[in-house]
Protein backbone atom coordinates (compact mmCIF):
# COMPACT_ATOMS: atom_id res chain seq x y z
CA UNK A 1 0.00 0.00 0.00
CA UNK A 2 2.67 2.13 0.65
CA UNK A 3 4.83 1.64 -2.30
CA UNK A 4 1.27 2.34 -4.13
CA UNK A 5 1.29 5.78 -2.25
CA UNK A 6 4.73 6.10 -2.98
CA UNK A 7 4.48 5.50 -7.30
CA UNK A 8 1.80 7.63 -7.26
CA UNK A 9 2.89 10.57 -5.73
CA UNK A 10 6.57 10.45 -7.59
CA UNK A 11 5.06 8.93 -11.21
CA UNK A 12 2.87 11.67 -12.24
CA UNK A 13 1.49 11.26 -16.06
CA UNK A 14 2.99 13.94 -17.92
CA UNK A 15 -0.46 16.03 -19.32
CA UNK A 16 -0.91 15.65 -23.32
CA UNK A 17 -0.46 19.47 -23.17
CA UNK A 18 3.01 19.46 -21.89
CA UNK A 19 3.70 16.02 -24.26
CA UNK A 20 2.83 18.48 -27.03
CA UNK A 21 5.14 21.20 -25.74
CA UNK A 22 7.65 18.65 -26.26
CA UNK A 23 6.72 17.39 -29.98
CA UNK A 24 6.62 21.26 -30.83
CA UNK A 25 10.09 21.91 -29.69
CA UNK A 26 11.35 18.72 -31.45
CA UNK A 27 9.59 20.33 -35.04
CA UNK A 28 10.64 23.72 -34.63
CA UNK A 29 14.08 21.97 -34.47
CA UNK A 30 13.95 20.01 -37.51
CA UNK A 31 12.31 22.29 -39.47
CA UNK A 32 15.32 24.86 -38.54
CA UNK A 33 17.53 22.72 -39.47
CA UNK A 34 15.86 21.34 -43.05
CA UNK A 35 15.49 25.36 -43.95
CA UNK A 36 19.11 26.28 -43.96
CA UNK A 37 19.77 23.16 -45.89
CA UNK A 38 20.43 24.68 -49.24
CA UNK A 39 20.28 23.05 -52.47
CA UNK A 40 24.15 23.83 -53.92
CA UNK A 41 22.94 23.59 -57.42
CA UNK A 42 20.84 26.44 -57.17
CA UNK A 43 23.21 28.95 -57.08
CA UNK A 44 23.58 31.64 -60.16
CA UNK A 45 25.05 30.60 -63.20
CA UNK A 46 26.83 33.67 -65.29
CA UNK A 47 27.15 33.44 -69.12
CA UNK A 48 27.84 36.42 -71.40
CA UNK A 49 26.74 37.28 -74.40
CA UNK A 50 28.50 36.33 -77.49
CA UNK A 51 29.03 39.60 -79.63
CA UNK A 52 28.54 38.68 -83.73
CA UNK A 53 28.45 41.12 -86.45
CA UNK A 54 27.85 44.41 -83.95
CA UNK A 55 25.22 42.12 -82.19
CA UNK A 56 25.77 40.50 -78.77
CA UNK A 57 23.55 37.37 -78.50
CA UNK A 58 22.31 34.70 -75.82
CA UNK A 59 20.62 31.72 -75.76
CA UNK A 60 18.82 30.89 -72.68
CA UNK A 61 17.77 27.51 -71.73
CA UNK A 62 15.99 25.66 -68.69
CA UNK A 63 17.96 24.33 -66.05
CA UNK A 64 17.10 24.01 -61.51
CA UNK A 65 13.30 25.11 -62.79
CA UNK A 66 14.85 28.59 -64.11
CA UNK A 67 16.34 30.08 -66.81
CA UNK A 68 19.96 28.99 -67.80
CA UNK A 69 22.08 30.94 -67.25
CA UNK A 70 20.58 33.50 -65.14
CA UNK A 71 22.75 36.19 -65.09
CA UNK A 72 23.92 37.58 -68.13
CA UNK A 73 26.64 40.45 -68.65
CA UNK A 74 26.58 42.23 -71.97
CA UNK A 75 28.48 45.46 -73.25
CA UNK A 76 26.42 49.02 -73.12
CA UNK A 77 25.23 50.25 -76.31
CA UNK A 78 25.54 47.40 -78.25
CA UNK A 79 22.07 45.53 -79.50
CA UNK A 80 21.61 42.49 -77.48
CA UNK A 81 19.14 39.59 -78.86
CA UNK A 82 18.03 36.77 -77.04
CA UNK A 83 16.71 33.13 -77.86
CA UNK A 84 14.79 30.64 -75.54
CA UNK A 85 15.82 27.32 -76.75
CA UNK A 86 13.60 24.20 -77.52
CA UNK A 87 14.07 22.87 -73.55
CA UNK A 88 12.22 26.35 -72.03
CA UNK A 89 8.15 25.48 -71.65
CA UNK A 90 5.34 27.00 -71.04
CA UNK A 91 4.83 30.32 -69.71
CA UNK A 92 8.78 30.77 -69.47
CA UNK A 93 8.48 31.72 -73.26
CA UNK A 94 6.61 34.68 -72.24
CA UNK A 95 9.75 36.91 -71.77
CA UNK A 96 10.24 40.10 -70.07
CA UNK A 97 12.85 42.93 -68.98
CA UNK A 98 10.63 45.65 -67.87
CA UNK A 99 13.22 48.61 -67.73
CA UNK A 100 13.95 48.37 -71.51
CA UNK A 101 10.09 47.64 -72.30
CA UNK A 102 10.33 44.05 -73.57
CA UNK A 103 7.73 41.88 -73.25
CA UNK A 104 7.03 39.29 -75.84
CA UNK A 105 6.14 35.19 -76.35
CA UNK A 106 8.76 33.66 -78.22
CA UNK A 107 6.86 30.68 -79.02
CA UNK A 108 9.58 29.06 -81.38
CA UNK A 109 13.58 28.80 -80.46
CA UNK A 110 14.43 31.33 -83.89
CA UNK A 111 12.35 33.83 -81.91
CA UNK A 112 14.14 36.27 -80.42
CA UNK A 113 13.97 39.82 -78.48
CA UNK A 114 16.00 42.86 -79.36
CA UNK A 115 16.93 45.97 -77.28
CA UNK A 116 20.10 48.37 -77.25
CA UNK A 117 20.85 48.53 -73.40
CA UNK A 118 21.56 52.00 -73.13
CA UNK A 119 22.17 52.55 -69.35
CA UNK A 120 24.47 50.65 -66.95
CA UNK A 121 23.60 48.67 -64.19
CA UNK A 122 21.57 45.06 -62.80
CA UNK A 123 18.03 44.72 -64.37
CA UNK A 124 16.03 41.89 -63.92
CA UNK A 125 14.74 39.50 -66.54
CA UNK A 126 11.77 37.18 -65.88
CA UNK A 127 9.22 35.45 -67.66
CA UNK A 128 5.73 37.10 -67.90
CA UNK A 129 4.27 35.58 -63.77
CA UNK A 130 7.98 36.37 -62.78
CA UNK A 131 8.44 32.35 -61.82
CA UNK A 132 10.99 32.53 -63.78
CA UNK A 133 14.29 35.22 -63.47
CA UNK A 134 17.29 36.32 -64.09
CA UNK A 135 19.62 39.59 -63.61
CA UNK A 136 21.36 41.25 -66.75
CA UNK A 137 24.31 43.39 -66.18
CA UNK A 138 24.95 46.24 -68.73
CA UNK A 139 28.53 46.88 -68.37
CA UNK B 1 -14.63 30.63 -21.35
CA UNK B 2 -15.27 27.58 -23.29
CA UNK B 3 -11.35 28.28 -25.42
CA UNK B 4 -9.96 27.73 -21.60
CA UNK B 5 -12.24 24.66 -21.75
CA UNK B 6 -11.73 23.15 -24.99
CA UNK B 7 -7.51 23.38 -23.58
CA UNK B 8 -8.70 21.51 -20.35
CA UNK B 9 -10.30 18.82 -22.24
CA UNK B 10 -7.38 18.15 -24.35
CA UNK B 11 -6.06 16.34 -21.06
CA UNK B 12 -9.26 14.97 -20.38
CA UNK B 13 -11.38 11.84 -20.95
CA UNK B 14 -13.34 13.22 -24.41
CA UNK B 15 -11.94 12.80 -27.95
CA UNK B 16 -10.47 16.02 -26.97
CA UNK B 17 -8.23 14.44 -24.49
CA UNK B 18 -6.88 12.12 -27.48
CA UNK B 19 -6.23 14.76 -30.14
CA UNK B 20 -2.75 15.47 -29.43
CA UNK B 21 -2.18 11.13 -28.69
CA UNK B 22 -3.22 11.14 -32.61
CA UNK B 23 -0.91 14.19 -33.68
CA UNK B 24 2.32 11.88 -32.23
CA UNK B 25 0.73 8.57 -33.41
CA UNK B 26 0.60 10.07 -36.98
CA UNK B 27 4.45 11.98 -36.37
CA UNK B 28 5.31 8.59 -35.00
CA UNK B 29 4.16 6.61 -37.98
CA UNK B 30 5.45 8.81 -40.62
CA UNK B 31 9.21 9.40 -38.48
CA UNK B 32 9.19 5.80 -38.66
CA UNK B 33 8.49 5.09 -42.32
CA UNK B 34 10.77 8.44 -43.02
CA UNK B 35 13.76 6.75 -41.16
CA UNK B 36 13.32 3.65 -42.61
CA UNK B 37 13.23 4.54 -46.31
CA UNK B 38 16.20 6.97 -45.60
CA UNK B 39 18.70 4.09 -44.25
CA UNK B 40 17.49 1.95 -47.04
CA UNK B 41 17.58 4.09 -49.97
CA UNK B 42 16.73 7.97 -49.84
CA UNK B 43 20.05 9.10 -48.52
CA UNK B 44 21.73 7.72 -51.78
CA UNK B 45 19.61 10.49 -54.05
CA UNK B 46 22.16 13.11 -54.49
CA UNK B 47 21.34 16.22 -52.54
CA UNK B 48 17.72 14.59 -50.62
CA UNK B 49 17.87 16.75 -47.89
CA UNK B 50 17.72 20.34 -49.55
CA UNK B 51 15.71 19.03 -52.20
CA UNK B 52 12.49 16.96 -50.82
CA UNK B 53 13.58 16.86 -46.89
CA UNK B 54 11.47 20.03 -46.16
CA UNK B 55 8.29 19.23 -47.75
CA UNK B 56 8.44 15.83 -46.44
CA UNK B 57 9.13 17.25 -43.35
CA UNK B 58 6.39 19.39 -43.52
CA UNK B 59 4.34 16.70 -45.35
CA UNK B 60 4.46 14.12 -42.39
CA UNK B 61 3.09 17.65 -40.27
CA UNK B 62 0.28 18.08 -42.01
CA UNK B 63 -0.98 14.29 -41.94
CA UNK B 64 -0.23 14.84 -38.52
CA UNK B 65 -2.53 17.69 -37.73
CA UNK B 66 -5.75 17.20 -40.91
CA UNK B 67 -6.30 13.59 -39.11
CA UNK B 68 -7.10 14.14 -35.69
CA UNK B 69 -9.57 16.62 -37.31
CA UNK B 70 -11.14 13.25 -38.74
CA UNK B 71 -10.69 11.35 -35.99
CA UNK B 72 -12.92 13.99 -33.91
CA UNK B 73 -15.62 14.13 -36.73
CA UNK B 74 -15.80 10.34 -36.79
CA UNK B 75 -15.91 10.16 -33.13
CA UNK B 76 -19.70 12.06 -33.31
CA UNK B 77 -21.01 10.84 -36.52
CA UNK B 78 -23.42 13.30 -36.99
CA UNK B 79 -23.28 16.97 -37.14
CA UNK B 80 -26.13 19.81 -38.00
CA UNK B 81 -25.83 21.60 -41.36
CA UNK B 82 -23.43 24.70 -41.16
CA UNK B 83 -21.25 23.05 -39.06
CA UNK B 84 -21.04 20.05 -41.42
CA UNK B 85 -20.27 21.99 -44.48
CA UNK B 86 -17.37 23.69 -42.21
CA UNK B 87 -15.94 20.64 -41.68
CA UNK B 88 -16.23 19.27 -45.39
CA UNK B 89 -15.03 22.67 -46.53
CA UNK B 90 -11.96 22.95 -44.18
CA UNK B 91 -10.57 19.45 -44.08
CA UNK B 92 -11.01 19.27 -47.96
CA UNK B 93 -9.53 22.80 -48.68
CA UNK B 94 -6.98 21.57 -46.35
CA UNK B 95 -6.04 18.22 -47.03
CA UNK B 96 -5.99 19.27 -50.66
CA UNK B 97 -3.88 22.70 -50.73
CA UNK B 98 -1.25 21.17 -48.78
CA UNK B 99 -0.22 17.72 -50.20
CA UNK B 100 -0.83 19.61 -53.57
CA UNK B 101 1.49 22.55 -52.53
CA UNK B 102 4.44 19.66 -51.99
CA UNK B 103 3.63 18.15 -54.19
CA UNK B 104 3.66 21.04 -56.82
CA UNK B 105 7.19 22.26 -55.62
CA UNK B 106 8.92 18.87 -56.53
CA UNK B 107 6.87 17.59 -59.41
CA UNK B 108 5.24 20.30 -61.13
CA UNK B 109 1.38 21.37 -61.03
CA UNK B 110 -0.02 18.79 -62.85
CA UNK B 111 1.07 15.78 -60.58
CA UNK B 112 0.54 18.40 -57.87
CA UNK B 113 -3.12 19.04 -58.34
CA UNK B 114 -3.86 15.86 -58.81
CA UNK B 115 -2.69 14.13 -55.44
CA UNK B 116 -3.91 17.18 -53.59
CA UNK B 117 -7.37 17.06 -55.59
CA UNK B 118 -7.25 13.29 -54.82
CA UNK B 119 -6.74 13.47 -50.87
CA UNK B 120 -8.87 16.73 -50.63
CA UNK B 121 -11.92 15.70 -52.38
CA UNK B 122 -11.45 12.08 -50.37
CA UNK B 123 -10.84 13.32 -47.09
CA UNK B 124 -13.58 16.44 -47.50
CA UNK B 125 -15.97 13.65 -48.57
CA UNK B 126 -15.61 11.43 -45.55
CA UNK B 127 -15.62 14.46 -42.92
CA UNK B 128 -18.25 16.59 -45.09
CA UNK B 129 -21.07 13.52 -45.01
CA UNK B 130 -21.54 13.87 -41.39
CA UNK B 131 -24.42 15.95 -42.14
CA UNK B 132 -25.61 14.85 -45.21
CA UNK B 133 -25.02 15.92 -49.37
CA UNK B 134 -24.30 19.65 -48.63
CA UNK B 135 -21.37 18.66 -46.49
CA UNK B 136 -20.68 15.81 -49.34
CA UNK B 137 -20.53 18.76 -51.98
CA UNK B 138 -19.14 21.15 -50.08
CA UNK B 139 -15.93 18.39 -49.36
CA UNK B 140 -15.92 17.76 -52.96
CA UNK B 141 -15.60 21.42 -53.64
CA UNK B 142 -12.97 22.35 -51.24
CA UNK B 143 -10.90 19.35 -52.10
CA UNK B 144 -11.00 20.09 -55.94
CA UNK B 145 -9.89 24.21 -55.34
CA UNK B 146 -7.45 23.49 -52.74
CA UNK B 147 -5.96 20.75 -54.26
CA UNK B 148 -5.16 22.93 -57.73
CA UNK B 149 -4.52 26.17 -55.83
CA UNK B 150 -1.97 24.49 -53.38
CA UNK B 151 0.09 23.54 -56.54
CA UNK B 152 -0.58 26.45 -58.38
CA UNK B 153 1.20 28.46 -55.81
CA UNK B 154 4.13 26.28 -55.14
CA UNK B 155 5.13 26.31 -58.98
CA UNK B 156 4.55 29.97 -59.22
CA UNK B 157 6.79 30.47 -55.89
CA UNK B 158 9.33 28.14 -57.41
CA UNK B 159 11.97 30.89 -58.40
CA UNK B 160 10.93 33.03 -55.11
CA UNK B 161 11.36 32.12 -51.47
CA UNK B 162 9.48 28.44 -51.97
CA UNK B 163 10.57 27.10 -48.84
CA UNK B 164 9.60 29.56 -46.47
CA UNK B 165 6.23 30.44 -48.19
CA UNK B 166 5.81 26.40 -47.29
CA UNK B 167 6.16 27.37 -43.80
CA UNK B 168 4.12 30.23 -43.30
CA UNK B 169 1.14 28.43 -45.54
CA UNK B 170 1.86 25.32 -43.04
CA UNK B 171 1.38 27.55 -39.98
CA UNK B 172 -1.50 29.28 -40.95
CA UNK B 173 -3.40 26.37 -42.02
CA UNK B 174 -2.33 24.71 -38.40
CA UNK B 175 -3.84 27.65 -36.92
CA UNK B 176 -7.16 27.23 -39.20
CA UNK B 177 -7.41 23.40 -37.76
CA UNK B 178 -7.06 23.99 -34.73
CA UNK B 179 -9.75 26.18 -34.96
CA UNK B 180 -12.04 23.63 -36.61
CA UNK B 181 -11.25 21.19 -33.57
CA UNK B 182 -12.18 23.91 -31.43
CA UNK B 183 -15.45 24.66 -33.14
CA UNK B 184 -16.23 21.23 -33.21
CA UNK B 185 -15.75 20.62 -29.55
CA UNK B 186 -18.38 23.73 -29.48
CA UNK B 187 -20.71 22.44 -31.18
CA UNK B 188 -20.44 18.79 -29.81
CA UNK B 189 -19.99 19.98 -26.09
CA UNK B 190 -23.70 18.48 -25.18
CA UNK B 191 -23.52 15.21 -27.39
CA UNK B 192 -22.66 12.16 -26.71
CA UNK B 193 -19.55 10.15 -28.60
CA UNK B 194 -20.53 8.05 -30.86
CA UNK B 195 -17.78 6.59 -31.78
CA UNK B 196 -14.97 5.15 -29.78
CA UNK B 197 -11.74 3.46 -31.93
CA UNK B 198 -8.01 3.01 -30.87
CA UNK B 199 -5.35 4.35 -33.16
CA UNK B 200 -5.53 1.80 -36.20
CA UNK B 201 -6.91 4.51 -38.55
CA UNK B 202 -4.57 7.14 -37.47
CA UNK B 203 -1.00 4.75 -38.30
CA UNK B 204 -2.65 3.03 -41.49
CA UNK B 205 -4.07 5.88 -42.91
CA UNK B 206 -0.46 8.08 -41.92
CA UNK B 207 0.99 5.13 -43.65
CA UNK B 208 -0.84 5.43 -46.91
CA UNK B 209 -0.29 8.80 -47.38
CA UNK B 210 2.90 9.41 -46.14
CA UNK B 211 4.06 6.46 -48.20
CA UNK B 212 2.21 7.72 -51.56
CA UNK B 213 4.03 11.52 -50.75
CA UNK B 214 7.04 9.93 -50.35
CA UNK B 215 6.82 7.88 -53.71
CA UNK B 216 5.61 10.87 -55.93
CA UNK B 217 8.05 13.02 -54.82
CA UNK B 218 10.93 10.68 -55.23
CA UNK B 219 9.84 8.29 -57.93
CA UNK B 220 6.74 9.84 -59.36
CA UNK B 221 6.43 11.54 -62.73
CA UNK B 222 7.25 15.09 -63.30
CA UNK B 223 5.85 18.13 -65.48
CA UNK B 224 8.57 19.23 -68.28
CA UNK B 225 10.49 21.89 -65.90
CA UNK B 226 11.00 19.69 -63.17
CA UNK B 227 12.94 17.09 -65.46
Amino acid sequence: MAHDTWAKECFVPMKNTTILGFVLLIIIAGGVFLFTKNDASSDDITGNAIANNEIQKITLGIKNYNYYPNTITVKEGIPVRIYLDKSVPGCYRSFTIREFGISKNLRTPEDYVEFIPDKKGTFTFACSMGMGRGKLIVE
Amino acid sequence: MSLRLFVNELNGNRVEGELIKTIIYSLMTSFVILAILYLSSLKYINNFIPKYGLFLFLAALSYALILPSVRQVRAYKEFACMPGMMIGMTIGMISGFLPGYFIGATNGMFYGSIFGMAVGILLGILNGKSCGIMGFMEGIMAGFMGGIMGAMTAVMMINDNLKLAGIILFIISSVILIGLNYMIYKETKENERQLKEDHTFTIFATLILISITTWLMILGPRSVLFQ
